[in-house]
């Protein structure tokens, strides 16, 4: 990609940021927060796109990191005092690091055992912060001092947006990422190669994992309080992944496309139909996956609308 | 980069491995004159390919040793053997099947260098292989012949010194084939070793300087073309024993 595209998508970024930096004091504050979740769900969408849509690793458990995220800010913030920013690095650090000694063993997994043994590890996630009491107080859940949160939360997760984005387009277009690629196209030959694997798929996992956290612990943060079954629940690795696959995995403005485009159409299902996001969720599983597996960003590929390849 | 001492540039000694109870690898050595091309036959299942990947670390040999600049190679994982400077391609192709022509050539070199560098390198090895008009294509659109191309560009990249090609011209129309049997012959030229497997007996036979014949997972007889198309033993080993 020439540079003057890369400046043009920097710019790009930024004008988008500084738009929804500008909106909150005009809107109410249901519209704020259907723009930090919408914010959330492109952070989340990105995250799981990088271990699942760039290596191949498809991750059915990535809420694990989330819930992380909000356990490390819950519990620093109520028991400890600390201010709820700091938080954010701490719950950034407790991720990465369960990630890489999660990610060691599972990451030697390949396709479905992988899902399946990242299923598991969220479930088990959640079943520490239930039965742990003395550090997470359980299933009782945490509250946290109460104030009115909507602004604060409103930048942070804009500015973890912007930062996500920039962070999944360097990796995209990098030979990082194309490495990363390889991987998911033949491990065995990109071993072959001189790729590192194993390097090279925890150092994805750990970047998927870290954002997430930070995520978890801004909302941890907005709704002011959490329990296990709220935070480590498994439709949110599902959004994420959907997400992804609907805008198309392995690219960057797939995730980010479908997120926003899948958080709309829940959020305006749910409000007039309690239960027909699920149906909604569940047509356009059957609709990817039957007719665009690639995504929509795989479909204006195969149209000649976007260009092949993201390092060109 | 010289060979190793006596024009050697790699030697395999005793080199075994058994999947189950099939030995498939039993005992094989032999040694790979370095700047030169070597071939290495052998009737289906003798272990052509399992040596290959023996030797650049795709399975771990259950005993024996791979010489290669006086270092043993055996263990190694695939991505350190090939830190050593030995590539390879594949018997049936392993291109980056949703990834670009460029893109694939990219995967191979490592971040240490220089993105300049590793772009001017590819386009020149897709020039090379006359794949420049297919540069931004998907390497799973490739025709058969051309993803073979693309493979033996990709095992380039890095410059490697000893170079393995696994059943180089199977599936590869004859200007394709002979385009190819240039650039290996351009490799041994400037300077590298290039160990073909093969049942192409024309490439074989007018390609190789030397000729190592495997059957049952060892090595049976080896040297010259000339030598070996006469060999009792190759005889047998391909067509069975003749009857007296």
């Amino acid at each position: 990609m020439k540079r003057h595209e890369h400046l043009r998508n920097l710019a790009a970024l930024v004008v988008v940021g500084l738009v929804l930096a500008g909106v909150p004091d005009s809107l109410n504050v249901y519209q704020r927060s259907f723009l930090l979740f919408t914010m959330m769900y492109v952070v989340l969408a990105l995250s799981w796109n990088i271990i699942s849509g760039f290596t191949g690793y498809t991750s059915f458990g990535h809420v694990a990191f989330y819930g992380i995220g909000a356990y490390a800010c819950a519990i620093l913030v109520s028991d400890y005092g600390w201010h709820w920013l700091a938080t954010l690095g701490a719950a950034a650090v407790v991720a990465g690091v369960v990630a890489v000694a999660i990610g060691y063993p599972v990451l030697r997994l390949k396709g479905p055992y992988f899902a399946i043994a990242m299923l598991g590890t969220a479930e088990g996630t959640r079943v520490i912060a239930t039965v742990w009491d003395s550090l997470t107080h359980g299933g009782l859940g945490i509250s946290l001092p109460s104030a009115e949160t909507s602004f604060e939360t409103y930048y942070a997760m804009l500015a973890l947006m912007v930062v996500t984005i920039a962070a999944a387009y360097a990796i995209g277009h990098s030979r990082f990422g194309v490495r990363l690629n390889a991987i998911r196209e033949d491990e065995g030959a990109a071993e072959a190669l001189g790729v590192n694997a194993t390097v090279y798929k925890l150092a994805a996992f750990v970047l998927s994992a870290i954002f997430p956290a930070v995520a978890g612990g801004i909302q941890a943060y907005k709704v002011l309080y959490i329990d296990p079954p709220s935070v480590f629940f498994v439709q949110i690795t599902i959004a994420m992944a959907l997400m992804s696959m609907l805008g198309g995995k392995g690219t960057v403005i797939g995730p980010i496309v479908g997120a926003v485009l899948l958080y709309t159409v829940q959020e305006l299902t749910w409000v007039n139909f309690p239960t027909a996001h699920l149906i909604a969720y569940g047509l356009f599983i059957v609709v990817v996956a039957r007719f665009m597996p690639r995504g929509l960003m795989g479909l204006a590929i195969d149209r000649g609308w976007v260009r092949k390849g993201m390092v060109h | 980069m010289p060979p190793g001492p006596n024009g050697i540039a790699l030697e395999v000694r005793d080199l075994r491995k058994a999947f189950g109870g099939v030995r498939a690898v039993d005992g094989c050595s032999f040694a790979v004159p370095g700047g030169k091309i070597s071939g290495l036959i052998g009737p289906n299942g003798s272990g052509k390919t399992t040596t290959f990947n023996l030797l650049t670390g795709i399975i771990r040999p259950d005993g024996g040793q791979v010489i290669y600049r006086g270092e043993n190679l055996a263990g190694l994982k695939p991505h350190q053997i090939f830190g050593k400077g030995i590539t390879r391609t594949f018997q049936i192709t392993r291109i980056f099947r949703e990834m670009t022509v460029l893109e694939n050539m990219l995967s191979v070199t490592g971040l240490g260098v220089p993105d300049r560098v590793a772009r001017e390198r590819a386009e020149e090895l897709i020039a090379f292989v006359n794949l420049a008009h297919l540069r931004a294509e998907y390497g799973g659109r490739l025709s058969y012949g051309q993803q073979k191309l693309l493979e033996f560009a990709r095992a380039l990249m890095t410059d490697p010194d000893l170079i393995l090609l696994d059943e180089p011209a199977a599936g590869v129309n004859r200007t394709l084939l002979q385009h190819l049997l240039d650039q290996i012959h351009r490799l041994q030229e400037g300077g590298k070793t290039v160990l073909i497997v093969e049942h192409d007996m024309n490439v074989i036979m007018n390609h190789c300087e030397r000729i190592f014949v495997m059957d049952y997972g060892v090595k049976i007889a080896e040297g010259p073309p000339a030598e070996i198309q006469r060999d009792e033993r190759v005889l047998d080993a391909y067509f069975g024993r003749r009857r007296n």
